[in-house]
């Protein structure tokens, strides 16, 4: 995921002379790549600008896509508050049990997606343990409201935020901490001063993994809330009532969007802190 | 203890399989207290429970007269430097420097030797002020180093403590970089714990040496008796005592004892009395061998000197010194200068008499 062009050493031995061996490699991979970059140019490759603006002003394609974008940026919000934490509290604690909490913070990305809507669903339902009393007291209801898209959202992105931000934690030199510690920088400074600051890469890397994977979210949110529509949802309904050309339109502007947001994440990511860290 | 501006008394923890062990050591003002010993002995698990990482089971630590025992590491007032030198990668030298530094610090007068507490003036008197915007990464080693020793004094320390800030560096960076760091120090005034593997910063840097293993002070002084007088076989094999001879000890006469090693009688320092009889470790080192070529002349030897008669066993040079083994025996190192060397007759099998003065032999204990 982080990837680093450390040891250029570790190139020279390849680069000195492509051998067979390499080239068959980049034979074999480069059908990888096409088979991801395929279907994409082919999907562009089904608009014109008259057919992106057509479905560009169809109401419930923009309501849609700026419903994803809204709660997929209130699920990044959300994670980078609780998965932070959870993460610092990972990669500091040395505590046998915590491979456990590792291992439950990694089940969403097993469990199959509708699984997770379906499980949500039952605990966050009107009548269930969270939904029941949460709707009481707050009055906030999940079944088919922003809320519910958010819960389903969090869900199935959240190990992202986390392993990514943990790692970052752990990579930080423990030396530095102390050297802050006895210059007179208590847990709290030491914390905003150095220890986010030198993970800010990881995080910001897990946040945009966070954000991909929330906006791009069907199969839990589809069953905690078909209305209000998110653009994944919105694209199946179109491809079911209308057929491809429609979904095809509003599958070409969710991506653009998406992708922006995207790039504009990485960018920040590898802008400043890029080389924070540094090593020697 | 009131006279010792940090001491350290009798401390014990356990940190997983390893403990420490009833350890107590005192530093003066402007005193540079090395710890040594091998890694894993528990050097640096002191110098991080004297800056407040670890909570000890029993003992004291006291700084500059207060009791730091409980404090949190960022109220004891301590300076640390780690190997590398520990700059905090994403803040520019300024920055580093400044970090620790509070209003209410008070900056030290003009006339001290180092100005602490003054962050442009510890700039500069580190030659540092020109690198001020640069990002440690763009540093080098030397320049690393005098950052790390700015930031450390910028907060006033009342302690200093180094762990092994030299491990990862070319011999010939350590060469450069010590001096200057013992200097700096002494010139501050700060007393000063620094924790090395290497027997040959505490011959730099050392007034005082506490040789540490498994987690225990083995052996505390002054550094030139650590040095020439080592407690035990372990503290001697880790100062680099070439000889170490095992033989036991055969009653004395004034101020030497009579030894018997390998059916050889040496004359040592005195020994305490009632190890007469005991078994010890005669600890010769290898600069304090003479060799004279040729059969010896008288083989009565008299109290204040051994001769030993012998042969060549193996000549290797070092550079400026060369190191001959004579079997006479045992195995007897002696350093030669190189040039004498050159002159003939060091050749392996020859005859020599090696002299050593008695004054030179020490006896320690097993290990």
């Amino acid at each position: 995921m982080v990837v680093r062009n450390g040891d250029p050493t570790r190139f020279s031995l390849a680069s000195y002379r492509p051998d067979a061996l390499l080239l068959l490699f980049w034979l074999i991979g480069s059908l990888l790549v096409g088979f991801i970059l395929l279907p994409l140019i082919g999907l562009g490759m089904t608009q014109t600008g008259a057919s992106l603006a057509h479905v560009a002003r169809m109401a419930e394609v923009r309501q849609a896509i700026g419903l994803s974008v809204e709660a997929s940026l209130i699920t990044v919000a959300i994670a980078a508050l609780v998965g932070v934490p959870l993460a610092y509290g990972l990669a500091y604690t040395l505590w046998p049990g915590k491979g456990i909490v590792g291992v439950i913070i990694d089940l969403p990305i097993v469990v199959p997606h509708t699984v997770s809507g379906i499980a949500l669903l039952i605990v966050f339902g009107r009548e269930g343990i969270l939904g029941a009393p949460v709707g009481a007291i707050l009055g906030l209801k999940f079944w088919g409201t922003l809320a519910g898209i958010v819960a389903a959202m969090l869900f199935v992105s959240a190990p992202y935020a986390v392993n990514a931000a943990r790692i970052g934690f752990e990579a930080i030199d423990p030396r530095l901490q102390k050297v802050a510690r006895t210059l007179g920088l208590g847990p709290w400074r030491t914390f905003f001063e150095i220890t986010l600051p030198l993970a800010r890469r990881e995080i910001v890397i897990g946040l945009t993994l966070t954000f991909a994977r929330s906006i791009s979210e069907f199969g839990a949110v589809v069953i905690i809330a078909y209305y209000p529509m998110t653009a994944p949802v919105e694209i199946y309904n179109l491809f079911l009532r209308f057929g491809l050309n429609d979904a095809a339109g509003a599958s070409v502007l969710l991506l653009i969007v998406a992708l922006t947001l995207f790039v504009l994440f990485r960018w920040l990511a590898y802008d400043t802190g890029s080389r924070a860290r540094g090593g020697r | 203890m009131t006279d010792s501006a940090i001491a350290v008394e009798g401390l014990s923890l356990t940190l997983g399989a390893f403990a420490l062990r009833d350890v107590s050591l005192e530093v003066a003002a402007g005193e540079i207290l090395v710890l040594l010993g091998p890694n894993g002995a528990g050097k640096s698990v002191i110098v991080e429970t004297i800056a407040g990482f670890h909570r000890p089971r029993t003992g004291r630590i006291v700084i500059s007269g207060r009791d730091a025992t409980r404090l949190p590491p960022e109220r004891r007032s301590v300076g640390l430097v780690f190997q590398n030198f520990s700059l905090f990668p994403h803040l520019s030298v300024v920055q580093n420097v400044a970090i620790g530094v509070r209003r209410d610090t008070k900056p030290t007068h003009d006339d001290m030797a180092v100005p602490l507490g003054n962050v442009p003036a510890l700039l500069h008197y580190f030659s540092i002020a020109h690198l001020a915007d640069r990002k440690p990464r763009d540093l080098s080693a030397g320049e690393r180093q005098r950052a790390s020793l700015a930031r450390a004094f910028a907060t006033r320390p009342d302690l200093l403590l180094f762990d092994e800030p030299f491990s990862a560096l070319d011999a010939v960076t350590r060469e450069q970089l010590r001096p200057d760091l013992g200097r700096i120090v002494r010139d501050a005034g700060i007393p000063t714990i620094f924790v090395t593997h290497d027997p040959i910063d505490a011959r730099v840097l050392a007034d005082r040496i506490a040789v540490i293993n498994q987690g225990m002070v083995i052996q505390q002084g002054a550094a030139a008796e650590i040095f020439e007088r080592p407690r035990d076989a372990f503290v001697a094999a880790f100062v680099g005592v070439e000889n170490m001879l095992t033989g036991h000890v055969e009653g004395g006469s004034g101020d030497y004892a009579r030894v018997v090693v390998a059916d050889r009688i040496i004359h040592s320092r005195r020994s305490p009395d009632d190890w007469n009889g005991r078994r010890v470790v005669v600890c010769i080192r290898a600069e304090n061998v003479k060799l004279h070529l040729g059969e010896p002349g008288s083989t009565n030897q008299t109290a204040g000197s051994n001769r030993l008669p012998g042969r060549i066993a193996t000549v290797t040079n070092l550079g400026p010194l060369t190191k001959v083994i004579v079997d006479c025996g045992f195995a007897l190192a002696a350093y030669v200068m190189s040039g004498e060397i050159r002159a003939g007759g060091f050749v392996p099998d020859a005859a020599v008499e090696a002299a050593i003065d008695a004054g030179a032999v020490h006896l320690a204990l097993e290990a």
